[in-house]
């Protein structure tokens, strides 16, 4: 009797309490992260949301915005997945300095990222004044934006397509070069949709990051405004009330496309291994 | 030939995986790679398949030179330890993935697919997706997949060695049929020494990245002409034995002189080893000399296998041996004769101390 008592005690202490101390920690930081959030939130009330985003400058940041990210996040992934594909498979000379360049606009802040692009390419650099002669100007303009937004956000879907590509066993691309195919077809037939999850996950990542970014940016192209720059300007003018319609939008629009992407990235899948 | 490895060696580095390994398979050949852990057989496998390019050596397929060629444009079939299956993929679209880099219409596609579904009996399997499928079921598919393109020569680098033990005993006999039926020149790559032995029709024996032996399995258990491949071919007691006399070679081994038939070379110069075979010894407790060769020793200890005993005796000559025995009334301590015949006893050149 006291025995049986002894044991199913171990069986409920064992099922409620094994994840109370990362739950009371983890539960904390969600506490933080939820809190601002709902007083940010609260605040659409008291402010005139539908006036500010019929304003003509608003609409215009609305439509840089989303303009801009969706090309940055397109050519991030473009070069990015190759480059990927190559840091995952290749080994070469230099292969640390290329991986060390990937992650260096991580760990600059923006603002600096974005005064290395203008002493690359601004106004009175060689290529920016080509650029002007060409007619497509490289700072304060969309192009600049664009430029900046790729610096920053790139690396997300290179380091998260790497690990997607480092986690396929090389000999299934063996056996499709053994079937038949050559390496770019092998590619395409095998490597790239078993990293699919992993690409599209870089793919969301890098367009939050360019849709929002701003200190880059700012350097860059303070002209013609996105929504981030829009927001740095409504904020000096009028305070945190007056960011508000803008930055629901903001992240609207985000919220939008992650839950876009991630549903494409989900529905067909046969491989959740 | 259908496959030719000519004088192969490769290097990762600074550290030599294979030496100068030369071996053939005729069509339709089944030949088995034996060896054990790290002697080289996946780096020859890598070099046939052409996903390394070896450091020195040819290949060649039909008797072309392959060396330089891309795997794509070999015709080679692969099947590695761990399913390489793509999971995105339909059985059915597996196996006919190879089929559709050749110029192959639709149709005829569908039919090479049904066709070597059947072969590989996983017909009912074709919508699945390899998620669904057994080990032994990933396995086939795997066959027909690389069987379906009708490659010159089938490399299996080690089928069968992530299975247990009940799937690797079906699954060999499966291979052996499939690959019978499909006549396909095989190159099948173990360290199980059973295994290739009971599938192969010869064997490559590789140690330490050098060729060890090439033959037909009996005769290489039977009279090894290593003492690698007599201990690697089944269990081998080595005994140690003095050179009495030159022509005709005789050693000694306890106090019988035994003329060798077969000297192989330097017996002259070093010191001979007799190699006997487990179940060829007999132990009685008296000394009857039934057998031409008598050894008297204390026995060591003895494990009961179940179908046999394994005894363990200490000889007079400081050596010990193993016999394998159906019956043993005797026990441990005891004084006892062992005994062998000439003919099993299989003698070589090179100290006993040199290598396992």
């Amino acid at each position: 009797m006291s025995l049986r008592r002894r044991a199913s005690s171990v069986v409920t202490s064992r099922s409620v309490p094994e994840l109370l101390v990362p739950g009371v920690l983890g539960g904390l930081l969600v506490v933080f992260v939820a809190v601002p959030f709902v007083t940010f939130l609260s605040r659409t009330g008291s402010v005139p949301l539908a006036g500010t985003l019929a304003q003509p400058a608003t609409q215009t940041a609305i439509r840089n915005s989303v303009l801009t990210a969706p090309v940055s996040t397109a050519i991030a992934t473009l070069f990015g997945v190759p480059l990927a594909y190559v840091l995952a498979r290749g080994s070469f000379r230099g292969k640390r300095v290329v991986e060390a360049l990937v992650v260096l606009p991580l760990i600059v802040p923006p603002v600096v990222g974005g005064a290395m692009l203008l002493t690359a390419v601004g106004r009175f650099t060689p290529i920016g004044m080509f650029a002007v002669r060409l007619g497509i100007p490289l700072t304060d303009s969309l192009v600049g934006v664009i430029l900046a937004q790729t610096f920053v956000a790139a690396p997300f879907v290179v380091i998260t397509a790497r690990a997607g590509f480092g986690a396929i066993d090389e000999r299934l691309e063996q056996v499709s070069r053994s079937l038949g195919y050559g390496p770019v077809a092998t590619f395409w037939n095998v490597s790239l949709p078993l990293a699919r999850g992993s690409i599209l996950a870089g793919v969301v990542l890098t367009f939050a990051r360019a849709i929002g970014e701003f200190g880059a940016t700012l350097m860059v192209a303070y002209n013609p405004r996105t929504m981030p720059t829009r927001l740095w300007v409504d904020f000096i003018s009028g305070g945190i009330d007056a960011i508000v319609p803008v930055a629901v939008t903001l992240l609207g629009i985000a919220l939008l496309v992650v839950a876009a992407i991630q549903r494409v990235a989900t529905a067909p899948t046969v491989i959740d291994q | 030939m259908m496959l030719d490895v000519d004088g192969l060696s490769h290097q990762y580095g600074t550290e030599r995986a294979v030496s100068d390994v030369s071996f053939e398979l005729a069509e339709g050949e089944l030949v088995a790679l034996l060896g054990p852990s790290g002697c080289g057989k996946t780096t020859i496998v890598q070099a046939i398949a052409g996903h390394i390019t070896p450091t020195a050596g040819r290949i060649s397929l039909r008797g072309t030179d392959v060396t330089n060629i891309t795997p794509e444009n070999r015709e080679v079939g692969i099947v590695f330890q761990q399913s390489t299956l793509y999971p995105h993929m339909t059985v059915a679209e597996n196996v006919a993935y190879g089929l559709g880099a050749r110029d192959i219409e639709p149709r005829r596609r569908e039919a090479i697919v049904t066709e070597y579904l059947e072969l590989v009996d996983l017909a009912d399997q074709r919508e699945s997706y390899p998620v669904a499928l057994s080990g032994g079921e990933k396995r086939r598919g795997e066959l027909a997949r690389a069987l379906a393109p009708e490659p010159d020569v089938l490399l299996l680098d080690e089928p069968l060695s992530a299975l247990d033990r009940t799937l690797r005993l079906r699954l060999r006999d499966e291979i052996a049929r499939i690959q019978r039926e499909a006549g396909v020149t095989t190159l099948f790559v173990t360290h199980d020494q059973e295994e290739a032995m009971s599938l192969a029709d010869r064997l490559v024996v590789l140690q330490e990245g050098h060729l060890s032996a090439v033959g037909e399995p009996r005769a290489l258990y039977q009279s090894p002409p290593n003492r690698f491949v007599a201990s690697f071919l089944g269990r081998t007691n080595t005994l140690s034995a003095t050179l009495v006399d030159r022509d005709p070679p005789t050693i000694e081994i306890g106090s019988t002189a035994v003329v060798v038939r077969d000297p192989p070379d330097g017996i002259e110069t070093t010191q001979p080893t007799a190699h006997i075979r487990p179940d060829a010894v007999t132990v009685d407790a008296t000394d009857t000399p039934e057998t031409e060769i008598t050894l008297l020793g204390v026995v060591q200890s003895v494990s009961d296998i179940g179908n046999r005993y394994d005894i363990h005796v200490q000889l007079a000559s400081g050596d010990t041996l193993v016999a394998e025995r159906k019956h043993f009334p005797l026990a441990v301590g005891d004084q006892v004769s062992v005994g062998f015949d000439q003919r099993d006893l299989v003698v070589l050149a090179g100290p006993a101390s040199d290598s396992e």
